[in-house]
């Protein structure tokens, strides 16, 4: 029986062709989105342990977590005498006095802008960091040393000059260029190595330092220095291992790739789903034409058991065979992956790519999962094909929907129904989460009795193109549920494809929006739109002291710990922010504030049954857990412009946070200055801060929509990559049953129809099948989203946005998409031999 | 979306005629043929495989009558009718229709010539599934973008035995209905010849008497030209003139025939073989 499966397999490649396409594009998705995020950790990984190669301890001032959101906390400095009290406790060998942080460069006047971050760090050597010089010397007064690939691309050489800026700015001789390790920089960094004074004197540390590293004097075990040092620091210092240090940092740097991870894979997850259609389709359709010669096996003997047995296998070769390439694909496709998020805006490091036997593993494995779950019913029909099928003349007409299949499709339905409307009306995302699982399986199990039906109606404009029209729609009825399975997958994609699109313009149109309480006539923000901003407190400073300018209020971003989970609040000036923004205040007052204590928006205060006078439990990084006063309750748009639920005064702030960079600053200009004029005299005032950008609120909008339109068209490339699959499934649906309608064709052709209206024939076909998906997927896209912004929505209302222009592409590409998909089979038909096919058995 | 270029239509030389008036040959010339093939050669195959499927065959298709093709199988009687259709092409000689050389055309003016003159049965899978039985009998027209007259359709169907039938799909038909299905839609566009590749090879005996009791009287009483293919000597007994083919060449012909005369003559274009 093997040798059978095997041997039929081997037949039958042509016809499962498609199928192996399609479990290895799906598993190349796969295996892409997991070699990627590797590949990506790995680098990560590499990069900061290079950096902290040869220290055995490090000491930081304490802070309460690492990293928020991707963003490592900053702590206090530490002072220069326990620096010294390090220096001289015994057993301590070597140590380096650090000053490091964020900072940036610019070369003639021009931001430097890599992918990731500009370090700034004071000047280092073995034992303690990686870097060694290429050429030139280490940097002193008023001096840096640059990586060499920056320097490079920058066309640097040594004597130029550079400006480096972080809290302070300075210009700085180029005296020397480093590489790290190896390698001639960092990926997708700028490195700026500068003295220590330099360093401090940019990164407004005063004599205090970032860190202290340590290198034990020989013979000491490194972790007893470890423990006498904690104890002879006290509680406010932790000393780590150097390694530790860096697994923290690179840490914080891999949490967005986390985020990338699940959001690849849940797509490549609709990749494999679609394809799984695609699978089931295939197989149902070529054991349908093989049922005679199936019959034949069972009237020789064959038991049903091994008739089953010998389909799976045949799913089992082209699911292993399909993933195996697919695998070795999805290598390939990491690299396309790694672009495309780059262009999404996501600081991935380049680097050669690693594959982890777990990622084989599993690409494998779930491509071949999929394949054999696919195949279950097709295999379980053919098991059942009784053995005087194998006398009958014709094919056996496809089975007209059972009773149980209607009833159970539509209860499940009307509960999927309920269940949306109920969870839209509960305003519950996780009761959306439901009802759009059982709408799915609403649509699987009645697609076959609703999708011929719906071909029917779509398909009426067709009739008028005559007897290639009514017969292309006729056959796009003729099998319910291989129509379903076609009309299924791609409506699936077409789906998320809707569901995201909406979703994504009304995210857009809320993140956009929302700033209608904002009264100040232009904002100053950071160009490279930080998470917590990064604008000098300079700035601020600088764009009060003008004539131009009637009243200044800037806002500044900060994380903390929400009983373990990580939140934002916004901190602001109670004096001069009513200036700049309408501050609705439904209890309390914000002036309070100043007396320390938090303002919380409406719908916390209702959610958590917070009152003025309550007290709220707060983790900070710098001071930990911390009971603040609830001082007043903000209306809901004004959290919106403020962005966060939670506002702290900027002194409060100061108690709790060592991060002192501006997220925004709200300028209200004077009465009667120009616009124009008042730019002008801003931009000269912060000319020394290259990353502050001035917007009217417009461009700040503007801005703001363009990340969630960057994620936005990353996810919809993605999921164009299932709607491909699906595409292919309306191509090998359709060759498929030209194959089984060759006799059709061939009377079709000996009564004069010609080639081109059999080529219309099959491709009015394909049309409809992707129409009747449009159809479905919009429709159900359109519905999810707005459950779903119902069910987000609590409180405050919001707007489902539908962008009719966006779905009116979605749809048109779909369309020419399916016109595309029935190209191929509708020239294989048209070549067709006529009396080859009249005659064909 | 395209629409089909249905209404464009190579010009025939036909001319509507009456009803039940033998046909008058379209043509000046004095041969009343309605088909000729000529010093047809087809070969399949190549080398020490070939085989030579027709080897110079020629025979006239008289028009207004019913002409049986008969041989054993192998003889290359389907082949040579398959060629008179314009279904296949030939290696050599000449395949005329009317005064119209098929050789000469394209496959999209052959498709065209066997919509506007030609019609056909098969003799299993004649119809097209999805279409209603009224709908199968228009189908030539339909491609063409033009309607059935309606007098002449319900006179068929009424011929036919049809009525009550027309909404029907194939597969609620008999195999008798169908090929009476069949053999209207052959009819409806009024073709010069009409094709019929063992048309009751797929039927009992009684509902086959019919079909050819059918095929009989449409030339008897509406003057349709009709080849037939068949290998049974009682359905060569309905026609007019029976053509013998042996080894792809004509080797004779029987007016007048009988399922008697038949056998005979086959039993004869056995005999060599057998010897």
């Amino acid at each position: 029986m093997w040798r059978l499966t095997l041997a039929n397999t081997v037949a039958h490649r042509s016809r499962l062709a498609l199928t192996w396409l399609a479990v290895a594009l799906g598993v190349a998705f796969v295996a892409g989105s997991l070699v990627l995020t590797d590949t990506s950790s790995r680098l990560l990984d590499q990069q900061f342990r290079t950096s902290a190669a040869g220290v055995d301890l490090t000491v930081r001032t304490g802070a309460a977590f690492d990293s928020a959101m991707g963003v490592e906390v900053q702590r206090d400095p530490v002072p220069a005498d326990v620096a010294d009290r390090v220096a001289d406790a015994p057993g301590v060998g070597q140590v380096r006095r650090v000053a490091s942080g964020a900072g940036q460069l610019q070369v003639r006047g021009q931001v430097v802008a890599p992918k990731g971050p500009t370090l700034l760090s004071s000047w280092g050597e073995a034992p303690f960091t990686a870097y060694s010089l290429r050429s030139g010397r280490a940097p002193r007064h008023d001096e840096v040393v640059l990586d060499a690939a920056t320097a490079r691309a920058q066309h640097l050489s040594l004597g130029d000059t550079v400006t480096v800026s972080a809290t302070g700015s300075r210009r700085l001789r180029v005296v020397g260029l480093a590489g790290i390790g190896d390698a001639d920089g960092l990926p997708n960094s700028a490195v700026v190595l500068v003295d220590l004074p330099t360093a401090q004197a940019l990164l407004g540390l005063g004599s205090g330092l970032s860190s202290v590293e340590v290198v034990g004097a020989d013979g000491v075990s490194v972790p007893d220095l470890r423990s006498r040092l904690a104890t002879s620091l006290g509680a406010r210092y932790a000393v780590t291992s150097g390694q530790d240090a860096a697994a923290a940092s690179a840490d914080a740097a891999k949490e967005s790739i986390t985020y990338l991870r699940v959001v690849l894979l849940a797509l490549a997850a609709a990749g494999l789903v679609v394809g799984a259609f695609l699978i089931a389709n295939t197989f149902g359709i070529v054991l349908a034409q093989r049922s005679r010669e199936l019959a034949l096996l069972r009237a020789a003997g064959a038991t049903g058991r091994q008739v089953f047995a010998s389909v799976f296998g045949e799913a089992l070769l082209v699911g292993l065979a399909g993933s195996l390439s697919g695998t070795a694909l999805g290598v390939g496709a990491a690299y396309g992956l790694r672009g495309l998020a780059q262009g999404a805006g996501l600081a991935l490091p380049d680097g050669p790519l690693t594959v982890t036997a777990q990622t084989l593993a599993i690409s494998v494995g779930a491509g071949t999962l999929v394949t054999l779950l696919a195949s279950l019913a097709p295999a379980r029909r053919a098991a059942t094909v009784a053995p005087v099928e194998a006398m009958r003349a014709s094919d056996p007409a496809p089975h007209a929907p059972g009773r149980l299949r209607l009833v159970s499709g539509w209860v499940l339905l009307a509960l999927a129904a309920a269940g949306l409307v109920a969870a839209a009306l509960l305003r519950t995302v996780a009761g959306v989460g439901v009802g759009a699982a059982l709408l799915m399986t609403a649509l699987v199990v009645l697609g076959p009795v609703v999708a011929p039906r719906l071909a029917q109606a779509v398909g009426r404009p067709l009739d008028r193109a005559g007897v290639p029209g009514q017969l292309a729609r006729a056959s796009a009825v003729r099998n319910p549920r291989r129509t379903a399975a076609t009309v299924t997958a791609l409506a699936l994609g077409l789906a998320l494809i809707s569901f995201v699109t909406v979703l994504g313009s009304s995210a857009k149109a809320i993140t956009a929006g929302g700033t209608e309480a904002v009264t100040a006539d232009l904002l100053v923000q950071s160009s490279r739109d930080e998470m917590l901003g990064g604008l000098s407190p300079e700035v601020a400073r600088r764009v009060a002291a003008l004539p131009e300018v009637e009243a200044v209020s800037a806002v500044r971003f900060g994380h903390w710990l929400d009983k373990g989970t990580t939140s934002a609040l916004t901190a602001v000036d109670p004096a001069t922010l009513p200036r700049v923004a309408t501050v609705t205040m439904t209890g309390g007052r914000l002036s309070a504030l100043d007396r320390g204590g938090v303002v919380v928006a409406e719908k916390v205060a209702r959610e958590r049954g917070l009152r003025v006078g309550d007290t709220l439990a707060m983790t900070f990084p710098r001071d930990g857990e911390q009971h603040l006063p609830v001082v007043g309750v903000m209306s809901e748009t004004t959290a919106q412009a403020l962005s966060t639920s939670y506002v702290l005064s900027r002194a409060t702030y100061a108690a709790h946070y060592t991060e002192d960079v501006d997220a925004t600053v709200y300028v209200a200009l004077a009465r009667g200055v120009d616009e124009a004029r008042a730019r002008s005299a801003l931009s000269a005032a912060v000319a020394d801060f290259p990353n502050a950008e001035i917007r009217d609120q417009a461009e700040a909008a503007a801005a703001r929509a363009a990340a969630v339109e960057q994620v936005l068209g990353l996810v919809t490339v993605l999921l164009g990559f299932a709607v491909l699959i699906a595409l292919l499934g309306i191509t090998n649906t359709l060759a498929l049953s030209i194959v089984e309608r060759t006799r059709e064709i061939g009377l079709l052709r000996a009564v004069g129809m010609t080639r081109r209206q059999l080529r219309w024939m099959v491709r009015a076909e394909a049309v409809l099948v992707a129409a009747v998906a449009v159809v479905v997927g919009v429709v159900l896209g359109l519905g999810l989203a707005a459950a779903t912004l119902a069910g987000l929505s609590s409180g405050t209302e919001v707007v489902l946005n539908v962008p009719v222009g966006q779905l009116a592409a979605v749809v048109v590409v779909a369309v020419v998409a399916g016109l595309a998909a029935g190209l191929l089979p509708a020239r294989r038909a048209a070549r067709l031999d006529v009396l080859t096919a009249v005659t064909t058995q | 979306m395209t629409t089909p270029t249905t209404t464009t239509t190579t010009p025939t030389t036909t001319t509507p005629t009456p009803l039940t008036a033998p046909r008058p040959d379209e043509t000046p010339a004095p041969t009343p043929a309605a088909a000729r093939a000529v010093d047809v050669v087809k070969t399949y195959g190549r080398g020490e495989a070939a085989v030579r499927a027709l080897d110079s065959a020629s025979v006239t298709i008289p028009s207004g009558r019913f002409t049986a093709v008969m041989g054993p199988s192998g003889s290359g009687k389907s082949t040579l009718v398959h060629a008179l259709a314009g279904l296949d092409h030939i290696d050599s000689g000449r395949i005329l229709l009317g005064n119209t050389d098929l050789t000469t055309l394209s496959e999209r003016e052959r498709t065209l010539l066997r919509r506007e003159r030609l019609g056909f049965v098969f003799q299993a899978f004649n119809l097209v599934p999805a279409l209603t039985a009224a709908e199968n009998i228009a189908l030539p027209l339909t491609l063409a973008g033009r309607r059935p007259d309606p007098a002449w359709r319900a006179e068929l169907v009424d011929m036919l035995g049809l009525g009550g039938r027309l909404e029907h799909r194939p597969a609620q038909l008999s195999g008798g209905q169908q090929q009476r299905v069949a053999i209207g839609r052959a009819l409806v566009a009024r073709p010069d010849l009409v094709f019929a590749d063992e048309p009751t090879g797929n039927l009992d005996s009684r509902s086959g008497a019919a079909v050819l009791a059918f095929l009989r009287d449409a030339t008897r009483s509406l003057g349709q030209t009709i080849v037939m293919v068949t290998h049974d000597p009682v359905a060569a007994a309905y026609a007019d003139q029976v053509v013998f083919l042996s080894d792809g060449r004509v080797v004779d012909e029987l007016a007048a025939p009988t399922a008697e005369s038949v056998l005979a003559r086959m039993a004869r274009l056995d005999a060599p073989e057998g010897a």
